[in-house]
């Protein structure tokens, strides 16, 4: 089987301005083999379209502020839009756990709050991108 | 958060600690040349004699969300509560100056802080609070609308301008470490910032028309040291474009500058930060610029506690770091303080979360007897030895920054946020090593969270009531007025002379933030955040 690596979009959808969580969360991707896009501050319709140009496996959200409902939905429904709906959909930032529930029947497939060792996302990508239910993509787990 | 290599203790930003110190580390320390009485220069033990016996810090607390009437129910909340100052947090729309009808910003309108685009929205926020009592910080965006229509709304309820107080930060430090969209380059920055204190200098003495601001650039992960020399970078900048200038005398252009600063988990290493800050700016008026004015060179400061240090976990945990901050602020002689809402890693605060944040002040400065003396720390052989550290090792980062050409040109070149980022790194590797400690996060985490706090939600329906009201605003209002004054900001952008009278004009010919954005980038161009991950 072809090993290629996994390919991650970091992108803030909306225009706050706190990016501390999101450059030390695609550090540690990078670290741990994975290819990292950094979108920064873009719009959904630009995320997914980034999405697509790019072909990536994964789409990372780091949002502080506490509009992420309207900022995820708008942005789940461009990439399906644009028929990137099978990526998985990664949302960081400060979440408020009532919410977990709503976001995940969205489609949002990992949840990560402040403190949140960098580890563990990066073991949670590892372990979903082999996983056999996770269909349709052709990568396997990074080095 | 003192850490552990090879056996040697260090401070957060690195100063080796010894176990014990003794006179023979303070020896070189000449009291009236090196501290000198509070209220004397070199102002290192305060900038006033008396200090809190004279008069308390301010209790002033950054807030805004939602709505101009929302947040003014918070502020005459917190006023009833026994705050002292307001401080307005501009929502993301004010500031990127964009209008909440703006497909780019339509999301984010009312989040992060509170939207105003007119003098009106203005009134509202501070109906029924006597500003003349009180001062007010306004976190404009460079150029923005928030300084005029304070200004206006005091005009009209009888206040003279030169009676007026409160800060306008004006900064470039803080306001270009944050990623946000449709901002001016740094030398726009440079330039409405001098525009304003000259301005100010004239009409409004009372108004700090500057707060050069370090509290973001240290949550991204600068040390203390790094703080302080990007503050004194930062000062430098601007000084030397008044005296390139040559409009007003330096010793009037730096009578009211005010600064803005974190304080941080190194509890002494703060404090040592604060004094040597003020040592710095003082040797900085008298020996780069020949200010010998006793009146001028003081760094009075507002702190606020470290947001970066609160944590997600157990979120009471941070009640305990806020206080211990706090008191670093004071023993740090600051002259006004923000303690955050313990909850600010998982909401924005609460009514309980914001009171219990004022009511740790009024505990620190009324019940611990730490007000009851001036700089109780000063002649501390471990404080002034490392105020004397961090002094030095901040002047070299002076010298880093002037290495790269200043600050606006390490902020236009991507230098300080490369430094953002390599710091940023090194903390989550020392995390991730154990060589930093955050109790109940890498250290004592319990398996399972032990409570849940109660939440604050904004009111999510706001952006339609902004929208229609900002339509609303320029349907009503004479348009030709508004065009004329927006023409004329323009034209006195594309010369030499001040901005600011054009500014006011427009903000009181009913201009909206995008108008005044969009003629001020159509002049100096746009910026490019130089941060990539």
């Amino acid at each position: 089987m072809d090993k290629k690596r996994v390919k991650i979009l970091m992108a803030k959808p909306g225009l706050e301005g706190h990016w501390r969580g999101m450059i030390a969360v695609s550090s540690a991707f990078r670290d741990a083999g994975f290819e990292v896009v950094y979108g920064g501050n873009i719009l959904p319709p630009e995320i997914a379209a980034t999405a697509l140009q790019e072909d990536v496996d994964i789409v990372g959200l780091s949002i502080l502020s506490s509009n992420y409902m309207r900022l995820v939905a708008e942005t789940i429904k461009e990439l399906k839009a644009r028929g990137k709906g099978d990526v998985m959909v990664l949302l960081g930032g400060i979440i408020y756990e009532e919410d977990f529930p709503a976001l995940k029947e969205m489609g949002v497939a990992g949840i990560f709050v402040p403190g949140t060792p960098l580890k563990d996302i990066v073991d949670f990508v590892n372990e979903k991108m082999s996983a056999p239910a996770h269909k349709g993509h052709k990568t396997h787990r990074a080095k | 958060m003192a850490e552990n290599k090879d056996g040697q203790v260090y401070t957060a930003s690195g100063i080796p600690v010894k176990d014990i110190y003794t006179p023979d580390d303070v020896k070189k320390v000449d009291y009236n040349r090196d501290l000198g009485s509070p209220g004397q220069p070199p102002f290192t033990r305060g900038v006033y004699a008396s200090m809190y016996r004279g008069q308390l810090w301010t209790i002033r607390r950054l807030t805004g969300y939602s709505t101009p009437e929302d947040t003014n129910k918070r502020y005459r909340d917190e006023y009833a509560m026994g705050q002292t100052g307001f401080s307005i947090a501009p929502d993301i729309s004010t500031a990127a100056g964009m209008d909440p009808d703006d497909p780019r910003v339509s999301a984010d309108v009312g989040h992060s802080g509170v939207p105003i685009y007119s003098i009106e929205d203005m009134e509202v926020v501070f109906d029924g609070l006597p500003i003349e009592k009180c001062s007010t910080y306004l976190a404009d965006r460079v150029g923005g609308l928030l300084s005029p229509a304070y200004f206006i709304m005091a005009e009209k309820r009888g206040i003279p301008l030169n009676y007026v107080r409160g800060t306008t930060p004006n900064d470039l430090f803080t306001w270009s470490s944050m990623d946000l969209a449709n901002q001016p380059p740094p030398d726009a920055y440079v330039r409405y910032a001098v525009d304003f204190i000259e301005w100010c200098t004239e009409h409004a003495p009372r108004w700090y028309p500057v707060s050069f601001n370090s509290y973001n650039p240290r949550d991204n992960g600068l040390s203390a040291v790094q703080e302080v020399g990007g503050l004194m970078a930062t000062v430098i900048q601007y000084v030397d474009e008044e005296k390139r200038r040559g409009r007003i005398p330096l010793n009037k252009f730096v009578k009211r500058f005010a600064f803005n600063m974190a304080a941080n988990n190194d509890f002494f290493e703060e404090i040592a930060k604060f004094r040597a800050a003020r040592r710095m700016l003082y040797r900085l008026m008298k020996d780069r610029y020949g200010i010998d004015d006793p009146t001028c060179g003081q760094l009075r400061v507002h702190v606020q506690t470290s947001g970066s240090t609160h944590t997600h976990q157990e979120p009471l945990n941070n009640l305990v770091r806020i206080a211990y901050q706090v008191l670093a602020g004071v023993l740090g002689g600051a002259q006004s303080i923000h303690a955050n809402g313990y909850d600010e890693a998982v909401c924005l605060p609460t009514e309980e979360a914001m009171l219990l944040a004022i009511r740790t002040e009024q505990i620190v400065a009324l019940e611990t007897g730490v007000t009851n003396t001036v700089d109780p720390l000063g002649g501390s052989y471990y404080v002034e030895s490392l105020t004397n550290e961090l002094e030095e090792r901040a002047w070299d980062y002076v010298k880093r920054i002037e290495d790269v050409g200043g600050m606006a040109e390490a902020v236009k070149s991507g230098w300080i946020h490369r430094e953002y980022k390599a710091a940023i790194i090194d903390y989550e590797r020392k995390l991730d090593a154990g060589d930093v400690t955050v109790v109940g996060v890498n250290k004592f985490r319990l398996e399972k969270p032990p409570y849940k706090v109660p939440i604050f939600r904004p009111d999510p329906k706001s952006p339609d009531l902004l929208i229609e009201r900002i339509k609303l605003l320029r349907k009503n209002r004479d348009n030709a007025r508004a065009a004329a004054a927006l023409k004329e900001y323009e034209r006195a952008a594309r010369s030499t002379e001040n901005t600011v009278p054009a500014i006011f004009e427009a903000v009181k010919a009913h201009a909206t933030p995008g108008e005044l954005a969009e003629v001020q980038l159509r002049v100096t161009g746009g910026w490019t955040y130089p941060i990539a991950g």
